[in-house]
Protein backbone atom coordinates (compact mmCIF):
# COMPACT_ATOMS: atom_id res chain seq x y z
CA UNK A 1 0.00 0.00 0.00
CA UNK A 2 1.75 3.14 -1.06
CA UNK A 3 1.50 6.59 0.74
CA UNK A 4 -1.20 8.08 -1.01
CA UNK A 5 -3.31 5.56 -0.79
CA UNK A 6 -2.56 5.79 3.31
CA UNK A 7 -3.56 9.34 2.83
CA UNK A 8 -6.87 8.89 1.17
CA UNK A 9 -7.96 5.83 3.62
CA UNK A 10 -6.85 7.20 6.56
CA UNK A 11 -7.44 6.03 10.03
CA UNK A 12 -10.51 8.32 10.61
CA UNK A 13 -12.28 7.19 6.97
CA UNK A 14 -11.83 3.67 7.92
CA UNK A 15 -13.31 3.64 11.48
CA UNK A 16 -16.72 5.91 10.02
CA UNK A 17 -16.69 3.16 7.16
CA UNK A 18 -16.98 0.42 9.48
CA UNK A 19 -18.58 2.22 12.03
CA UNK A 20 -21.09 4.82 10.74
CA UNK A 21 -22.90 7.39 13.21
CA UNK A 22 -26.10 6.94 12.97
CA UNK A 23 -26.28 4.15 10.58
CA UNK A 24 -29.88 3.26 10.29
CA UNK A 25 -33.47 4.23 8.66
CA UNK A 26 -35.54 7.21 10.44
CA UNK A 27 -38.59 6.76 8.25
CA UNK A 28 -40.26 9.06 10.55
CA UNK A 29 -37.92 11.79 9.98
CA UNK A 30 -39.36 15.30 9.57
CA UNK A 31 -36.94 15.69 6.14
CA UNK A 32 -35.38 12.29 4.09
CA UNK A 33 -33.16 13.42 1.74
CA UNK A 34 -31.41 11.01 -1.30
CA UNK A 35 -27.48 11.55 -2.16
CA UNK A 36 -27.63 9.64 -5.52
CA UNK A 37 -24.52 9.48 -7.73
CA UNK A 38 -26.12 8.25 -11.06
CA UNK A 39 -22.66 7.29 -12.73
CA UNK A 40 -21.59 4.69 -9.74
CA UNK A 41 -24.58 4.00 -7.81
CA UNK A 42 -23.67 5.57 -4.33
CA UNK A 43 -26.99 6.02 -3.11
CA UNK A 44 -27.47 6.74 1.09
CA UNK A 45 -31.14 8.17 1.85
CA UNK A 46 -30.40 10.52 4.97
CA UNK A 47 -33.38 10.99 7.47
CA UNK A 48 -32.86 14.85 9.31
CA UNK A 49 -35.18 15.55 12.13
CA UNK A 50 -35.71 19.51 12.00
CA UNK A 51 -37.03 21.28 15.12
CA UNK A 52 -37.52 25.05 15.26
CA UNK A 53 -34.72 25.44 12.50
CA UNK A 54 -32.18 23.31 14.57
CA UNK A 55 -30.61 19.63 12.70
CA UNK A 56 -31.86 17.87 15.89
CA UNK A 57 -30.73 14.16 14.72
CA UNK A 58 -28.97 12.84 11.29
CA UNK A 59 -29.55 9.21 10.49
CA UNK A 60 -28.43 8.01 7.03
CA UNK A 61 -28.71 4.64 5.44
CA UNK A 62 -27.66 3.07 1.97
CA UNK A 63 -24.63 1.61 -0.16
CA UNK A 64 -21.55 3.69 -1.14
CA UNK A 65 -17.50 3.10 -1.13
CA UNK A 66 -15.62 3.45 1.79
CA UNK A 67 -15.03 7.61 1.29
CA UNK A 68 -18.72 8.49 0.40
CA UNK A 69 -19.77 6.03 3.31
CA UNK A 70 -17.22 7.34 5.93
CA UNK A 71 -18.06 11.10 4.56
CA UNK A 72 -21.67 10.74 5.65
CA UNK A 73 -21.32 9.90 8.72
CA UNK A 74 -19.04 12.67 9.42
CA UNK A 75 -21.54 15.06 7.82
CA UNK A 76 -24.39 13.15 10.57
CA UNK A 77 -21.75 13.44 13.35
CA UNK A 78 -20.85 16.94 12.79
CA UNK A 79 -24.34 18.08 11.83
CA UNK A 80 -25.69 17.26 14.27
CA UNK A 81 -27.59 19.58 17.12
CA UNK A 82 -26.41 22.61 14.40
CA UNK A 83 -28.60 25.65 13.64
CA UNK A 84 -29.55 25.65 9.77
CA UNK A 85 -27.37 28.43 9.26
CA UNK A 86 -24.55 26.72 11.09
CA UNK A 87 -25.48 23.43 8.86
CA UNK A 88 -24.88 25.56 5.75
CA UNK A 89 -21.68 27.06 7.06
CA UNK A 90 -20.04 23.47 7.52
CA UNK A 91 -20.93 22.15 4.11
CA UNK A 92 -19.19 24.93 2.57
CA UNK A 93 -15.94 24.22 4.92
CA UNK A 94 -16.32 20.96 3.76
CA UNK A 95 -16.04 21.62 0.18
CA UNK A 96 -12.77 23.86 1.27
CA UNK A 97 -11.35 20.72 2.29
CA UNK A 98 -11.86 18.56 -1.21
CA UNK A 99 -11.24 21.81 -2.97
CA UNK A 100 -8.70 21.09 -5.38
CA UNK A 101 -8.46 25.76 -5.39
CA UNK A 102 -8.19 25.19 -1.97
CA UNK A 103 -4.58 24.37 0.31
CA UNK A 104 -5.18 25.94 3.96
CA UNK A 105 -6.24 22.95 6.32
CA UNK A 106 -9.15 22.27 8.47
CA UNK A 107 -8.62 22.01 12.24
CA UNK A 108 -11.22 19.73 12.55
CA UNK A 109 -9.30 16.13 12.19
CA UNK A 110 -12.53 14.50 10.46
CA UNK A 111 -12.83 17.00 7.71
CA UNK A 112 -9.03 17.18 7.18
CA UNK A 113 -9.10 13.45 6.27
CA UNK A 114 -10.67 14.16 3.55
CA UNK A 115 -8.08 16.42 1.72
CA UNK A 116 -6.14 13.78 0.00
CA UNK A 117 -9.42 13.27 -1.76
CA UNK A 118 -8.21 16.39 -4.32
CA UNK A 119 -5.22 13.69 -5.42
CA UNK A 120 -7.85 11.28 -6.39
CA UNK A 121 -10.05 13.14 -9.22
CA UNK A 122 -12.22 10.01 -9.62
CA UNK A 123 -13.15 9.84 -5.78
CA UNK A 124 -13.61 13.72 -4.94
CA UNK A 125 -17.77 13.15 -5.75
CA UNK A 126 -17.67 10.58 -3.10
CA UNK A 127 -16.15 12.32 -0.61
CA UNK A 128 -18.94 14.83 -1.57
CA UNK A 129 -21.97 13.52 -2.38
CA UNK A 130 -24.11 13.52 0.66
CA UNK A 131 -22.90 17.00 1.42
CA UNK A 132 -23.79 18.25 -1.48
CA UNK A 133 -27.41 16.95 -0.89
CA UNK A 134 -27.77 18.31 2.48
CA UNK A 135 -25.92 21.73 0.99
CA UNK A 136 -28.64 21.79 -1.72
CA UNK A 137 -31.64 21.24 1.10
CA UNK A 138 -30.19 24.05 3.46
CA UNK A 139 -30.10 26.32 0.16
CA UNK A 140 -33.97 25.48 -0.52
CA UNK A 141 -34.77 25.81 2.87
CA UNK A 142 -33.44 29.32 3.39
CA UNK B 1 2.00 -15.60 -29.11
CA UNK B 2 -0.82 -13.64 -27.64
CA UNK B 3 -0.42 -11.46 -24.95
CA UNK B 4 4.06 -12.16 -24.96
CA UNK B 5 6.19 -9.16 -24.55
CA UNK B 6 7.05 -9.11 -28.40
CA UNK B 7 3.24 -9.31 -29.04
CA UNK B 8 2.73 -6.25 -27.25
CA UNK B 9 4.87 -3.86 -28.57
CA UNK B 10 2.29 -3.48 -31.44
CA UNK B 11 0.35 -1.52 -28.90
CA UNK B 12 2.38 1.54 -27.96
CA UNK B 13 0.31 2.77 -25.07
CA UNK B 14 2.54 -0.35 -23.50
CA UNK B 15 5.62 1.30 -24.79
CA UNK B 16 4.67 4.40 -22.67
CA UNK B 17 3.36 2.90 -19.51
CA UNK B 18 5.50 -0.35 -18.98
CA UNK B 19 4.11 -1.55 -15.73
CA UNK B 20 0.17 -0.26 -17.16
CA UNK B 21 -1.88 -4.08 -16.73
CA UNK B 22 -5.03 -3.49 -18.78
CA UNK B 23 -7.77 -5.24 -18.14
CA UNK B 24 -10.52 -3.03 -19.43
CA UNK B 25 -10.75 -3.72 -22.69
CA UNK B 26 -14.98 -4.58 -22.76
CA UNK B 27 -14.95 -0.80 -22.12
CA UNK B 28 -12.54 -0.05 -25.13
CA UNK B 29 -9.72 -1.95 -26.64
CA UNK B 30 -5.67 -0.48 -27.04
CA UNK B 31 -4.77 0.36 -30.76
CA UNK B 32 -2.30 -1.31 -32.77
CA UNK B 33 0.33 1.38 -34.18
CA UNK B 34 -0.82 -0.08 -37.60
CA UNK B 35 -4.18 1.71 -36.54
CA UNK B 36 -2.86 4.83 -35.27
CA UNK B 37 -0.35 4.90 -37.79
CA UNK B 38 -3.20 4.39 -40.61
CA UNK B 39 -4.92 7.37 -39.44
CA UNK B 40 -2.43 10.03 -39.21
CA UNK B 41 -0.80 9.10 -42.68
CA UNK B 42 -4.48 9.41 -43.96
CA UNK B 43 -4.37 12.86 -42.42
CA UNK B 44 -0.99 13.79 -43.08
CA UNK B 45 -1.16 12.16 -46.94
CA UNK B 46 -4.25 11.66 -47.99
CA UNK B 47 -6.89 13.85 -46.59
CA UNK B 48 -10.05 15.04 -48.94
CA UNK B 49 -13.89 15.06 -48.14
CA UNK B 50 -15.61 12.24 -50.25
CA UNK B 51 -18.33 11.27 -52.91
CA UNK B 52 -18.81 14.74 -54.66
CA UNK B 53 -15.13 15.28 -54.72
CA UNK B 54 -13.53 15.13 -58.59
CA UNK B 55 -9.68 15.86 -57.99
CA UNK B 56 -7.85 12.85 -57.57
CA UNK B 57 -7.29 13.32 -53.43
CA UNK B 58 -11.14 13.05 -53.01
CA UNK B 59 -11.67 10.27 -55.63
CA UNK B 60 -8.55 8.29 -53.74
CA UNK B 61 -10.37 8.91 -50.19
CA UNK B 62 -13.57 7.96 -51.40
CA UNK B 63 -11.93 4.93 -52.90
CA UNK B 64 -10.22 3.69 -49.97
CA UNK B 65 -13.58 4.72 -47.18
CA UNK B 66 -15.72 2.58 -49.96
CA UNK B 67 -13.16 -0.09 -49.84
CA UNK B 68 -13.43 -0.37 -46.01
CA UNK B 69 -17.27 -1.06 -46.08
CA UNK B 70 -16.04 -4.14 -48.82
CA UNK B 71 -14.01 -4.96 -45.66
CA UNK B 72 -16.26 -4.49 -43.16
CA UNK B 73 -18.71 -6.55 -45.41
CA UNK B 74 -16.62 -9.72 -45.43
CA UNK B 75 -15.64 -9.64 -41.70
CA UNK B 76 -18.82 -10.15 -40.35
CA UNK B 77 -19.70 -11.93 -43.30
CA UNK B 78 -22.02 -9.91 -45.19
CA UNK B 79 -23.50 -10.85 -49.10
CA UNK B 80 -23.22 -7.07 -50.03
CA UNK B 81 -21.34 -4.11 -49.13
CA UNK B 82 -24.42 -2.03 -49.44
CA UNK B 83 -25.48 -4.02 -46.10
CA UNK B 84 -23.00 -1.71 -44.11
CA UNK B 85 -23.94 1.02 -42.70
CA UNK B 86 -21.56 3.53 -40.96
CA UNK B 87 -22.36 5.21 -37.94
CA UNK B 88 -20.97 6.87 -34.62
CA UNK B 89 -20.94 3.51 -32.61
CA UNK B 90 -23.25 0.71 -31.50
CA UNK B 91 -25.50 3.58 -29.37
CA UNK B 92 -26.14 5.41 -32.71
CA UNK B 93 -26.79 2.05 -34.61
CA UNK B 94 -29.24 0.82 -32.02
CA UNK B 95 -30.90 4.23 -32.22
CA UNK B 96 -31.49 4.31 -35.85
CA UNK B 97 -33.14 0.92 -36.28
CA UNK B 98 -35.49 1.68 -33.10
CA UNK B 99 -36.39 4.91 -34.94
CA UNK B 100 -36.35 3.89 -38.27
CA UNK B 101 -37.32 0.89 -38.31
CA UNK B 102 -39.44 -0.02 -35.60
CA UNK B 103 -41.19 3.15 -34.67
CA UNK B 104 -43.02 3.44 -37.86
CA UNK B 105 -44.10 -0.38 -37.54
CA UNK B 106 -44.99 -0.46 -33.77
CA UNK B 107 -48.69 -0.43 -32.54
CA UNK B 108 -50.28 -0.01 -29.22
CA UNK B 109 -50.22 -3.23 -27.87
CA UNK B 110 -47.41 -4.44 -29.50
CA UNK B 111 -44.33 -6.01 -27.85
CA UNK B 112 -40.46 -5.52 -28.13
CA UNK B 113 -38.54 -8.29 -26.73
CA UNK B 114 -34.93 -8.03 -25.01
CA UNK B 115 -33.29 -9.88 -22.39
CA UNK B 116 -32.58 -9.06 -18.75
CA UNK B 117 -28.93 -8.33 -19.11
CA UNK B 118 -28.66 -5.66 -22.01
CA UNK B 119 -26.86 -2.39 -22.02
CA UNK B 120 -28.86 0.43 -21.48
CA UNK B 121 -27.61 1.10 -25.42
CA UNK B 122 -29.63 -1.94 -26.02
CA UNK B 123 -32.82 -0.79 -23.41
CA UNK B 124 -33.44 2.77 -23.55
CA UNK B 125 -33.87 3.18 -27.78
CA UNK B 126 -36.72 0.22 -27.13
CA UNK B 127 -37.93 1.72 -24.18
CA UNK B 128 -38.15 4.98 -25.83
CA UNK B 129 -40.25 3.31 -28.95
CA UNK B 130 -42.71 1.51 -26.64
CA UNK B 131 -43.62 3.98 -24.57
CA UNK B 132 -43.95 6.17 -28.04
CA UNK B 133 -46.68 3.66 -28.75
CA UNK B 134 -48.51 2.30 -25.74
CA UNK B 135 -46.15 -0.57 -27.10
CA UNK B 136 -44.76 -3.39 -23.85
CA UNK B 137 -41.44 -3.75 -23.61
CA UNK B 138 -40.69 -7.47 -22.30
CA UNK B 139 -37.95 -8.68 -20.65
CA UNK B 140 -36.01 -12.18 -21.51
CA UNK B 141 -35.12 -13.63 -18.01
CA UNK B 142 -31.68 -14.84 -16.61
CA UNK B 143 -30.82 -17.17 -14.21
CA UNK B 144 -28.49 -16.59 -11.26
CA UNK B 145 -25.69 -17.68 -13.14
CA UNK B 146 -26.73 -15.31 -15.48
CA UNK B 147 -27.69 -18.02 -18.71
CA UNK B 148 -30.47 -16.17 -20.56
CA UNK B 149 -33.95 -18.80 -20.44
CA UNK B 150 -34.32 -19.69 -23.62
CA UNK B 151 -37.74 -22.08 -22.84
CA UNK B 152 -38.83 -18.24 -21.24
CA UNK B 153 -38.35 -16.43 -24.49
CA UNK B 154 -39.60 -19.00 -26.57
CA UNK B 155 -42.88 -19.20 -24.08
CA UNK B 156 -42.88 -14.97 -24.74
CA UNK B 157 -42.34 -14.66 -28.45
CA UNK B 158 -45.73 -14.49 -29.65
CA UNK B 159 -47.66 -13.06 -32.55
CA UNK B 160 -47.72 -9.81 -30.38
CA UNK B 161 -43.71 -9.17 -30.83
CA UNK B 162 -42.74 -6.72 -33.48
CA UNK B 163 -39.39 -6.81 -32.42
CA UNK B 164 -36.59 -9.04 -31.18
CA UNK B 165 -32.91 -6.92 -29.72
CA UNK B 166 -30.64 -9.22 -27.83
CA UNK B 167 -26.57 -8.79 -26.84
CA UNK B 168 -24.53 -11.41 -28.41
CA UNK B 169 -22.09 -11.14 -25.07
CA UNK B 170 -23.01 -9.06 -22.16
CA UNK B 171 -20.69 -6.98 -21.24
CA UNK B 172 -21.16 -7.43 -17.22
CA UNK B 173 -22.13 -10.90 -17.18
CA UNK B 174 -19.81 -12.56 -20.06
CA UNK B 175 -22.51 -14.72 -21.12
CA UNK B 176 -22.17 -15.28 -24.58
CA UNK B 177 -26.00 -15.96 -25.73
CA UNK B 178 -27.00 -18.77 -27.84
CA UNK B 179 -28.13 -16.26 -31.16
CA UNK B 180 -28.31 -18.87 -33.67
CA UNK B 181 -31.30 -20.46 -31.73
CA UNK B 182 -32.72 -16.99 -30.69
CA UNK B 183 -32.40 -15.82 -34.43
CA UNK B 184 -34.60 -19.21 -35.85
CA UNK B 185 -36.98 -19.25 -33.11
CA UNK B 186 -37.87 -15.51 -34.10
CA UNK B 187 -37.86 -16.03 -37.57
CA UNK B 188 -40.37 -19.02 -37.10
CA UNK B 189 -42.59 -16.64 -36.45
CA UNK B 190 -41.10 -13.80 -38.89
CA UNK B 191 -39.83 -11.27 -36.11
CA UNK B 192 -36.89 -9.56 -37.33
CA UNK B 193 -34.07 -9.00 -34.88
CA UNK B 194 -31.34 -7.42 -33.74
CA UNK B 195 -28.05 -8.52 -32.72
CA UNK B 196 -25.61 -6.24 -30.83
CA UNK B 197 -22.21 -7.24 -31.13
CA UNK B 198 -20.52 -4.45 -28.88
CA UNK B 199 -18.38 -7.04 -27.34
CA UNK B 200 -18.30 -10.18 -29.68
CA UNK B 201 -17.26 -8.81 -32.51
CA UNK B 202 -13.48 -8.52 -31.87
CA UNK B 203 -12.77 -11.65 -30.49
CA UNK B 204 -15.62 -14.15 -31.93
CA UNK B 205 -16.07 -14.94 -35.47
CA UNK B 206 -19.10 -13.53 -37.08
CA UNK B 207 -21.07 -14.70 -39.84
CA UNK B 208 -24.44 -12.45 -40.71
CA UNK B 209 -25.48 -14.61 -43.48
CA UNK B 210 -25.47 -18.03 -41.75
CA UNK B 211 -26.70 -16.53 -38.80
CA UNK B 212 -29.57 -14.75 -40.41
CA UNK B 213 -30.34 -11.99 -38.79
CA UNK B 214 -31.88 -8.93 -39.62
CA UNK B 215 -29.25 -6.32 -37.88
CA UNK B 216 -26.60 -6.72 -36.76
CA UNK B 217 -24.27 -3.67 -34.87
CA UNK B 218 -20.75 -3.10 -33.35
CA UNK B 219 -18.58 -0.47 -32.69
CA UNK B 220 -15.08 0.19 -33.88
CA UNK B 221 -13.32 1.09 -30.58
CA UNK B 222 -13.95 -2.25 -28.91
CA UNK B 223 -12.26 -4.32 -32.03
CA UNK B 224 -8.77 -2.10 -31.62
CA UNK B 225 -9.72 0.77 -33.91
CA UNK B 226 -10.94 4.30 -33.27
CA UNK B 227 -13.53 5.88 -31.15
CA UNK B 228 -16.86 7.62 -33.02
CA UNK B 229 -16.73 4.66 -35.57
CA UNK B 230 -19.40 1.77 -35.77
CA UNK B 231 -21.73 -0.52 -37.66
CA UNK B 232 -25.27 -1.49 -38.88
CA UNK B 233 -25.28 -4.12 -40.26
CA UNK B 234 -28.70 -4.70 -42.17
CA UNK B 235 -30.53 -6.85 -44.21
CA UNK B 236 -30.55 -5.67 -47.76
CA UNK B 237 -34.25 -5.16 -47.66
CA UNK B 238 -34.68 -4.17 -44.66
CA UNK B 239 -32.39 -1.20 -45.41
CA UNK B 240 -34.29 -0.10 -48.57
CA UNK B 241 -37.73 -0.18 -46.82
CA UNK B 242 -36.49 2.01 -43.96
CA UNK B 243 -37.05 6.03 -44.19
CA UNK B 244 -33.29 8.04 -43.49
CA UNK B 245 -32.97 8.52 -39.80
CA UNK B 246 -31.02 11.75 -40.07
CA UNK B 247 -31.34 14.34 -43.29
CA UNK B 248 -28.98 16.67 -45.14
CA UNK B 249 -26.11 16.19 -47.34
CA UNK B 250 -24.74 13.43 -49.15
CA UNK B 251 -27.70 11.33 -48.53
CA UNK B 252 -30.18 12.65 -51.16
CA UNK B 253 -31.10 11.77 -55.11
CA UNK B 254 -33.03 15.33 -55.83
CA UNK B 255 -33.69 17.99 -53.46
CA UNK B 256 -36.03 21.03 -54.43
CA UNK B 257 -37.02 23.52 -51.54
CA UNK B 258 -40.41 22.10 -50.77
CA UNK B 259 -39.22 18.13 -51.32
CA UNK B 260 -36.64 15.49 -51.22
CA UNK B 261 -36.06 12.41 -52.55
CA UNK B 262 -32.99 9.99 -50.87
CA UNK B 263 -29.76 7.92 -51.91
CA UNK B 264 -29.99 4.12 -51.64
CA UNK B 265 -28.68 2.20 -48.73
CA UNK B 266 -26.03 2.71 -47.46
CA UNK B 267 -25.74 6.39 -48.45
CA UNK B 268 -29.47 7.34 -47.25
CA UNK B 269 -28.27 6.93 -43.59
CA UNK B 270 -24.61 8.88 -43.54
CA UNK B 271 -25.91 12.00 -43.81
CA UNK B 272 -23.57 15.36 -43.78
CA UNK B 273 -20.10 14.24 -43.88
CA UNK B 274 -19.34 11.43 -41.73
CA UNK B 275 -16.17 10.29 -39.42
CA UNK B 276 -13.62 9.61 -42.60
CA UNK B 277 -10.83 8.72 -40.68
CA UNK B 278 -12.34 6.76 -38.09
CA UNK B 279 -13.28 4.25 -41.33
CA UNK B 280 -10.63 4.35 -42.49
CA UNK B 281 -9.10 3.29 -39.13
CA UNK B 282 -11.75 0.53 -38.57
CA UNK B 283 -10.23 -0.52 -42.15
CA UNK B 284 -6.52 -0.91 -40.31
CA UNK B 285 -8.16 -2.37 -36.94
CA UNK B 286 -10.12 -5.07 -39.29
CA UNK B 287 -6.46 -5.69 -41.26
CA UNK B 288 -4.76 -6.18 -38.15
CA UNK B 289 -7.22 -8.97 -36.77
CA UNK B 290 -7.64 -10.32 -39.77
CA UNK B 291 -3.58 -11.55 -39.69
CA UNK B 292 -4.88 -13.77 -36.72
CA UNK B 293 -7.36 -16.49 -36.70
CA UNK B 294 -10.26 -15.41 -34.93
CA UNK B 295 -11.04 -18.82 -33.35
CA UNK B 296 -7.66 -18.65 -31.75
CA UNK B 297 -8.41 -15.05 -30.38
CA UNK B 298 -11.75 -15.95 -28.66
CA UNK B 299 -9.71 -19.12 -27.34
CA UNK B 300 -6.98 -17.21 -25.84
CA UNK B 301 -9.80 -15.11 -24.39
CA UNK B 302 -11.84 -17.69 -23.13
CA UNK B 303 -9.53 -19.06 -21.44
CA UNK B 304 -7.79 -16.12 -19.52
CA UNK B 305 -11.20 -15.60 -18.61
CA UNK B 306 -11.42 -18.89 -17.12
CA UNK B 307 -8.60 -18.54 -15.49
CA UNK B 308 -9.12 -15.66 -13.63
CA UNK B 309 -12.06 -17.03 -12.20
CA UNK B 310 -10.47 -19.87 -10.89
CA UNK B 311 -7.44 -17.91 -9.09
CA UNK B 312 -9.91 -15.04 -8.06
CA UNK B 313 -12.00 -17.79 -6.89
CA UNK B 314 -9.59 -19.13 -4.06
CA UNK B 315 -9.87 -15.07 -2.42
CA UNK B 316 -12.03 -15.21 0.49
CA UNK B 317 -15.34 -13.28 0.63
CA UNK B 318 -14.70 -13.11 -3.35
CA UNK B 319 -18.33 -13.46 -5.11
CA UNK B 320 -17.87 -13.53 -9.00
CA UNK B 321 -21.33 -12.30 -10.33
CA UNK B 322 -21.89 -13.64 -14.12
CA UNK B 323 -21.55 -17.71 -14.18
CA UNK B 324 -23.41 -18.74 -17.53
CA UNK B 325 -22.05 -21.74 -18.62
CA UNK B 326 -20.89 -19.77 -22.16
CA UNK B 327 -19.01 -17.33 -21.09
CA UNK B 328 -16.40 -14.89 -22.38
CA UNK B 329 -13.02 -13.25 -20.84
CA UNK B 330 -14.94 -10.58 -18.90
CA UNK B 331 -15.00 -11.43 -14.86
CA UNK B 332 -17.17 -9.20 -12.61
CA UNK B 333 -16.36 -9.71 -8.80
CA UNK B 334 -17.83 -8.17 -5.50
CA UNK B 335 -15.76 -8.28 -2.45
CA UNK B 336 -17.36 -8.80 0.89
CA UNK B 337 -16.25 -5.92 2.33
CA UNK B 338 -14.89 -3.06 0.22
CA UNK B 339 -16.89 -1.50 -2.47
CA UNK B 340 -15.96 -1.59 -6.26
CA UNK B 341 -14.66 1.68 -6.05
CA UNK B 342 -11.99 1.50 -3.28
CA UNK B 343 -10.88 -1.56 -4.70
CA UNK B 344 -10.99 0.05 -8.55
CA UNK B 345 -8.81 2.85 -6.84
CA UNK B 346 -6.29 0.39 -4.98
CA UNK B 347 -5.37 -1.15 -8.65
CA UNK B 348 -5.05 2.15 -10.34
CA UNK B 349 -2.42 2.83 -7.46
CA UNK B 350 -0.63 -0.58 -8.76
CA UNK B 351 -1.28 0.49 -11.81
CA UNK B 352 -4.13 -2.13 -12.96
CA UNK B 353 -6.94 -0.47 -14.92
CA UNK B 354 -10.12 -2.18 -14.22
CA UNK B 355 -13.71 -0.89 -14.39
CA UNK B 356 -16.12 -0.26 -11.03
CA UNK B 357 -19.95 0.77 -11.39
CA UNK B 358 -22.94 -0.64 -12.79
CA UNK B 359 -21.61 -0.94 -16.60
CA UNK B 360 -24.43 0.37 -17.63
CA UNK B 361 -26.37 -2.53 -16.95
CA UNK B 362 -28.63 -0.73 -13.66
CA UNK B 363 -31.55 -3.21 -13.73
CA UNK B 364 -29.16 -5.97 -14.12
CA UNK B 365 -27.45 -4.80 -11.12
CA UNK B 366 -31.03 -4.62 -9.00
CA UNK B 367 -31.74 -8.28 -10.16
CA UNK B 368 -28.74 -9.04 -8.33
CA UNK B 369 -29.52 -7.14 -5.55
CA UNK B 370 -25.95 -5.18 -5.71
CA UNK B 371 -24.87 -1.29 -6.90
CA UNK B 372 -21.91 -2.12 -8.76
CA UNK B 373 -19.48 -4.79 -9.53
CA UNK B 374 -15.60 -4.92 -10.06
CA UNK B 375 -14.98 -5.85 -13.72
CA UNK B 376 -11.55 -7.41 -15.51
CA UNK B 377 -12.02 -8.02 -18.96
CA UNK B 378 -9.23 -9.52 -21.42
CA UNK B 379 -7.80 -9.04 -24.88
CA UNK B 380 -5.22 -10.79 -27.09
CA UNK B 381 -2.44 -8.39 -25.55
CA UNK B 382 -3.30 -9.66 -21.45
CA UNK B 383 -1.36 -12.90 -20.29
CA UNK B 384 -1.45 -14.99 -17.48
CA UNK B 385 1.24 -12.90 -15.06
CA UNK B 386 -0.96 -9.90 -15.51
CA UNK B 387 -3.87 -11.86 -13.71
CA UNK B 388 -1.51 -13.19 -10.91
CA UNK B 389 -0.62 -9.92 -10.15
CA UNK B 390 -4.17 -8.39 -9.81
CA UNK B 391 -5.86 -11.88 -7.83
CA UNK B 392 -2.43 -10.76 -5.19
CA UNK B 393 -3.52 -7.05 -5.47
CA UNK B 394 -7.03 -8.12 -4.99
CA UNK B 395 -6.16 -10.15 -1.76
CA UNK B 396 -4.23 -7.28 -0.17
CA UNK B 397 -7.53 -5.35 -0.56
CA UNK B 398 -9.20 -7.65 1.23
CA UNK B 399 -7.30 -7.85 3.69
CA UNK B 400 -6.90 -4.47 4.17
CA UNK B 401 -10.70 -3.68 4.62
CA UNK B 402 -10.69 -6.89 6.50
Amino acid sequence: MNDRLKQLYKTVILKHNKAPFHYEKKEAATHQLEAYNPLCGDRFKLFLEVKEGIIESIHFHGYGCAISKASTSVLAKNLEGKTMKQALALCGEFQQVVSPDVTAKNELEEFEAFAAAKDFPGRLTCATLSWEAVQSFLVDKE
Amino acid sequence: MFGTPTFRQQFPIFQHHPTLVYLDSAATTQKPQVVIDGITNFYQKENANIHRGIYDLAAKATQKYESVRQKVADFIGAKNRSEIVYTSGTTAAINLVAHSFLLPRLEQGDEVLVSAMEHHANLLPWQMACKAKGANLRIIPIDKAGNLDIVAYQTILSAKTKMVAIVHISNTLATINPIAEMIELAHQKNIPILVDGAQSTAHYPIDVTTLDCDFFTFSGHKLFGPTGIGVLYGKAAHLEAISPYQFGGDMIRTVTYQDATFAPAPQKFEAGTTNIAGVIGLGYAIDFINQFDKKAIATYVKELGNYAREKLLMINDLEIIGNAQNKTGIVSFILKNAHPHDVATFLGEANIAIRAGHHCTQPLMDFYGIPATCRASFSIYNNRAEIDFLVAEVKGIQAFFG
